[in-house]
């Protein structure tokens, strides 16, 4: 299906669920009636493109289209990093916790593998948490005040001394890959512990590591190749307006 | 089996090959990206066994820096947008080829692949590599494990990316949780 202005938000989603968490994150409320995806992106004050850009490229996945949605305010971006951040933190994750100490109730093994997998979670969980942390506490609000201030006359000078001694090319260093150890939970649990297959709950947990598994990637793409360049030529703008 | 990357700018022509991987044997998984920085992650990520890409397309990384992403058995198909002399080597193809054509080269390959592959199905952990998966299991650092085994760090690293790609595990606590499961660690060791 194409996605234009006109198309009915909730043709849009009966087209492809998967598109309520973009709705979700953006914050859209439900109840759409009739109206167009332009009309209720007025309505909600979402920039019309911007939408049309996520919607599209995670309902077509074939082209990503980086250099179209780094032309709009980073804070956009910065929005909904965030809302999907409390999405993983709030529901995500603590689900998938709560299911794998499920697993852990009905294990009848008398082994203590299903304890294992609690336990890895549980680091994955903490180390998730310190990630996610970083960027909420530290990196947003730099990306946030690099651009309110970049719209000033003359910036605050407070700010303007963390810019000069920071970049968030810095970031990048720090930036840790969060997907690995969700990935070797998978792996584990699909190739070598093998609790019953004949079990929903056990499929369930698969298909929830699946789905936080490629929402992250999603989260990533966004992060490194829109947010990061987008902010990194928002720094070179803002040293050449505010030169020493 | 192999999974296939495609790498290629123009629209009908990734979906063209698309469309004709999936109706191909020996294809596991297929991915395909267009833009530049989409491909560099996607071969990070996917860990593609043939790339399919494009020539023309400029990369923002070297080729050897693409090489140093790509597992050792991975191979380059590169799509050429001329059509190719008579004695093009075996790893191009062109837009203008024929079905038939594309699927003869292509199959060449991933039945190359294929037979290395069902060797690979068999390959257990050799004695050698659970020796040091224990190590590792037990929180040494490649470092520790070479003094400890009188080999060299090099050494140590080879044998721990072929653990990695034998078991499909890469963090330390997931090889260590893959241990316990299997018995090359006890509980009591690591508390």
């Amino acid at each position: 299906m194409h996605i234009s202005p006109h198309t009915k938000m909730s043709d849009l989603v009966q087209s492809d669920f998967e598109l309520l968490a973009v709705l979700q994150r953006l914050k859209i409320p439900f109840g759409f009636k009739e109206k167009s995806i332009q009309t209720i992106c007025r309505e909600e004050g979402i920039d019309l493109n911007f939408f049309l850009n996520l919607a599209r490229w995670y309902h077509e996945r074939d082209f990503f289209p980086g250099e179209t949605l780094m032309n709009h305010p980073v804070k956009w971006l910065v929005k909904y990093l965030r809302s999907t951040h409390s999405c993983y933190i709030e529901y995500h994750i603590p689900r998938i916790e709560e299911e794998i100490i499920r697993m852990e109730s009905l294990d009848r093994s008398g082994g203590h593998n299903m304890q294992l997998m609690l336990k890895f979670f549980r680091e994955y969980i903490s180390e998730f948490t310190t990630h996610i942390q970083l960027e909420e506490e530290k990196i947003f609000p730099y990306i946030l005040s690099l651009e309110e201030n970049f719209e000033k006359e003359t910036p605050d000078p407070e700010f303007l001394k963390t810019a000069r001694g920071y970049t968030i090319k810095d970031f990048l260093d720090e930036h840790s890959d969060i997907e690995e150890k969700l990935v070797d939970l998978r792996n584990i649990l699909l190739k070598y512990l093998a609790p019953p297959s004949d079990n929903c709950l056990f499929t369930n947990v698969l298909i929830e590591i699946f789905r936080l598994g490629n929402d992250l990637n999603d989260h990533t793409i966004l992060e490194e190749n829109v947010l990061i360049p987008q902010v990194i030529k928002l720094e070179r703008d803002f040293h050449n307006k505010f030169p020493r | 089996m192999a999974k296939v990357l495609i790498a290629e700018t123009s629209y009908l022509v990734r979906k063209g090959l698309v469309s004709l991987l999936e109706q191909t044997d020996g294809v596991t998984e297929l991915k395909a990206a267009g833009h530049p920085d989409t491909i560099v992650q996607t071969l990070k990520e996917f860990s593609p066994d043939i790339i399919l890409l494009n020539s023309a397309i400029q990369m923002p990384v070297t080729h050897d820096k693409l090489l140093s992403l790509l597992h050792d058995k991975a191979r380059f198909i590169y799509i050429i947008n001329t059509p190719l002399p008579e004695d093009s080597p075996a790893n191009h193809i062109s837009v203008f080829d024929t079905k038939n054509k594309l699927t003869e080269k292509l199959s060449h390959h991933l039945r190359q692949y294929e037979s290395a592959e069902e060797k690979e199905e068999t390959e257990e952990l050799t004695p050698r590599e659970k020796l040091i998966l224990k190590h590792v299991a037990l929180g040494y650092t490649n470092k520790e494990i070479a003094t400890k085994l009188f080999i060299s760090t090099h050494t140590v690293i080879s044998h721990r990316k072929n653990i990695t790609r034998k078991l499909d595990i890469k963090t330390v606590s997931g090889l260590t949780v893959y241990s316990l499961i299997n018995g090359i660690i006890k509980m009591e060791d690591i508390q």
